[in-house]
């Protein structure tokens, strides 16, 4: 740890030296705090909100006496109509104006003129909401089997899954940590289609503020993809004091940290973070984009390492004819395939898996009666698949 | 201390290259002169089978006097039906260690002792005719827990008690979890007498399917999660940041969980220990760990894990025989016994596992 913090220190000097005559110094602070004139100018409210509202509706997913109306609201934060809804425990989420949905699969890179997909996704989240209430709720009280939807046994906890052996709770959660967390921070906020539009520069190079705020505009976008990473954390200036706060991707950052073979990824990425923020402040926008391809990598990693993980232990489950927990791995690992689709790429305008592979893992996993009768070759098929675009094995990763 | 283990590492890393320079296979040579198939016929003769057949005897027992009781109707026959509800329930910490097999495949231990059990699930069932005690979302409407519910929570007159528990739809109710616990376990011990035991003793390998592996796997996780966390650590909090008095084992008769809890205790030190059913003793997991400290001239693991479990054994003493109240009363002495169990987990889960090269077949829930 403190070898890897003097590491990042001597990098950081690199960088610095390497900056050569240039007189701007990047003043990197040990927290993610930043100032101006005295007032924090730092604000993520909204992704903040964001995560509250996607814990919400995914907690109530496993509620059975729920009706597929509140579900929808919690996604849409609005009526049928489009009127004002109050789905949400917490009254301030009510209050808010902001929604999951609007943000799911609506990233100005991916998705600005590929409004058809976007709609496509947003539509698989409300088909699982749909389908949680008519098609295993009103099961609940069957036992699963294969081709029928009900409740099966997982250690002493009870699952509810579909005909397939899904459990739509958990492609919900897990597919959000791609089509909202990811999407919005690699291929939205840390974009430079994002981060520079309109006078973006021109205002941060001679700090003009946003209106009534203490914080320039690209600060602020770099700010919200923050956000969505460390928004629900205890203490978001030191988010790593206390990693695991949310459900979603905050949550899986904290596994993938835990295996010895990717220890210290966290700190790797809020280091990138804060000298990203800190060069805005500083207007080395090269620095800032290196920074931005340093998260996009380790972000896309994340969500493979976690895909690959549940995939192998769903296999090992089925081995021990254990289909209650196979099948909540599975669930999971679903939904961080599903994730893959939002990873980028560095250095490129792509994700690491295109739409249509993503959709042919997909149907491997829920093809005829899906978890049921999934081959161990098919899992370690996808596994490989996964592993074979980055730099670890699906062994690092099962772990 | 911790120099010295770096070094018993090392030394251990040592002693394994040499080994392996060796020259053939030697290291599993050295694994395999162990009698295993003589251990699994141990456990299954002296602990295993024997221990099914009481439990079996004390669930007739306990059908016996539901059936008298729905025949008479007295208090007395209440009083003798409790009686044997509590001798089953003892009883049934001999086996829930076993949970390989049958057991495994009917998931006994679930339709037996989830707890703390759901009134609210319970009072339903009771009010609707087409409850299916199969679902796993009715594990905790089942088996000891609910019977101990309806034997001691319902009412608090015994008078009152006879008088509802005579009513028809709680008649079906407690006859269906009597039966249904007598059930289960005659087709545990059925397959043990007709074929398992010898399939159980052949499969003498050491591989994750083998008998070995499993069983020992099935004991720590039986360890680990229902007698340190179900019984102790759960409603002292340790899970959950606060105490949760009323998840203690067997709250509406409230003063035996104290005693559950060693009984559970007893049959681990037992299988540890090679104890038999009857007392007599059989080959065990300590003389695998003395044989192999032995042949690789290492620690003896076993006098370690012994003096620990007698540590834990010698802090529980101190617990009041209700849980519960120890919880309310002066939870850090279900603390400080927690702490006590953890060391043995270490114990036995990383140093034990690695000296008879296991594997841990299981793993820490997600909590998702």
């Amino acid at each position: 740890m403190s070898i890897r913090t003097i590491f990042s220190f001597l990098l950081v000097s690199v960088l610095l030296t390497s900056c050569g005559d240039d007189t701007t110094t990047i003043d990197t602070p040990v927290n993610y705090e930043f100032t101006r004139s005295g007032n924090s100018s730092v604000s993520f409210s909204g992704q903040t909100a964001r995560i509250g509202m996607a814990t919400e509706l995914v907690k109530a997913m496993s509620d059975l006496d729920q009706d597929a109306t509140t579900l929808t609201e919690m996604y849409s934060n609005e009526t049928a109509t489009g009127g004002d809804a109050d789905p949400f425990q917490d009254a301030d989420l009510n209050a808010s104006t902001k929604s999951v949905k609007s943000k799911v699969a609506a990233s100005t890179d991916f998705f600005a003129s590929n409004t058809a997909e976007s709609a496509e996704i947003k539509a698989d989240f409300q088909s699982w909401i749909d389908a949680q209430v008519s098609e295993v709720f009103i099961n609940k009280d069957n036992l699963a089997q294969a081709g029928s939807a009900g409740q099966i046994a997982d250690g002493s906890s009870v699952r509810y899954v579909n005909s397939k052996g899904l459990e739509y709770n958990q492609a919900v959660n897990k597919s959000l940590i791609g089509a909202l967390m990811i999407d919005q921070i690699c291929n939205n906020y840390l974009s430079p289609a994002v981060l520079d539009a309109g006078s973006n520069i021109e205002d941060n190079n001679s700090i003009i503020v946003a209106d009534g705020k203490s914080y320039t505009t690209m600060e602020h976008k770099w700010d919200e993809a923050y956000g969505y990473l460390f928004g629900f954390s205890a203490d978001p200036t030191d988010p790593l004091m206390t990693l695991g706060d949310d459900s979603f991707l905050n949550k899986y950052l904290s596994r993938v940290n835990a295996d010895s073979d990717f220890d210290g990824i966290a700190t790797d990425i809020f280091n990138a973070f804060k000298l990203g923020r800190a060069a805005i402040v500083a207007g080395e926008y090269d620095v800032r984009d290196e920074q931005a391809e340093i998260l996009k990598e380790k972000l896309a990693m994340v969500i493979a390492i976690r895909a690959v993980y549940y995939l192998q232990h769903g296999k090992v489950a089925l081995a021990n004819n254990d289909n209650g927990g196979a099948f909540h791995d599975l669930s999971e690992g679903f939904g961080f395939v599903y994730s893959l689709r939002f990873t980028r790429q560095t250095d490129s305008d792509e994700a690491y898996f295109t739409k249509s592979e993503v959709d042919g893992f997909i149907n491997l996993l829920t093809d005829g009666n899906g978890f049921w009768d999934v081959s161990a070759a098919t899992l370690d098929q996808i596994s490989e698949d996964i592993a074979d675009k980055f730099s670890f094995t699906v062994a690092q990763a099962a772990q | 201390m911790r120099s010295i283990k770096t070094h018993l590492v090392i030394f251990s890393f040592c002693m394994l290259v040499i080994i392996s320079c060796g020259g053939d296979d030697k290291s599993t040579d050295l694994n395999d002169s162990f009698d295993r198939s003589a251990m699994l016929q141990d456990w299954s003769d002296l602990m295993i089978i024997p221990a099914y057949e009481s439990y079996l005897d004390k669930l007739t027992e306990l059908r016996d006097r539901k059936n008298d009781f729905y025949n008479g109707g007295s208090i007395d026959d209440l009083v003798a039906m409790r009686s044997a509800y509590l001798s089953a329930y003892r009883e049934w910490h001999k086996v829930s260690i076993f949970e390989i097999g049958k057991a495994e495949e009917l998931a006994l231990r679930n339709y037996s002792n989830i707890f703390p059990t759901n009134v609210e699930e319970i009072i339903a069932n009771i009010d609707s005719p087409d409850y299916n005690l199969e679902l796993p979302s009715n594990y905790d409407a089942q088996g000891f827990p609910a019977i101990d519910y309806l034997f001691y929570g319902l009412e608090i007159d015994d008078a009152a008690l006879v008088t509802r528990l005579q009513q028809e739809n709680y008649k079906t109710y407690v006859s269906d979890l009597v039966d249904r616990l007598y059930d289960l376990t005659s087709q545990v011990l059925l397959d043990w007498q007709n074929g398992y035991r010898e399939s159980f003793i052949e499969n003498d390998g050491s591989s994750a399917t083998a008998s070995v592996d499993k069983l020992v796997n099935d004991f720590l996780f039986y360890y680990e999660k229902f007698l340190r966390a179900g019984k102790i650590g759960i409603p002292a909090g340790i899970f959950s940041g606060s105490p949760i008095a009323t998840s203690a084992e067997a709250p509406y008769s409230d003063i035996y969980s104290k005693a559950f809890f060693l009984l559970g205790f007893d049959a681990v030190d037992d299988f540890f220990n090679g104890v038999g059913h009857d007392g007599r003793e059989g080959i065990s997991l300590k003389q695998y760990l003395e044989h192999i400290a032995i042949d690789n001239q290492s620690q003896n693991l076993a006098p370690l894990i012994n003096a620990q479990l007698q540590s834990a054994r010698l802090q529980a003493s101190d617990l009041n025989p209700s849980l519960q109240n120890q919880v309310i009363d002066d939870n850090n002495k279900m603390l400080l016994t927690y702490d006590e169990l953890q060391k043995v987990v270490v114990l036995f889960k990383v140093d034990m596992l690695q000296a008879l090269n296991i594997q841990v077949d299981f793993v820490d829930a997600d909590g998702d």
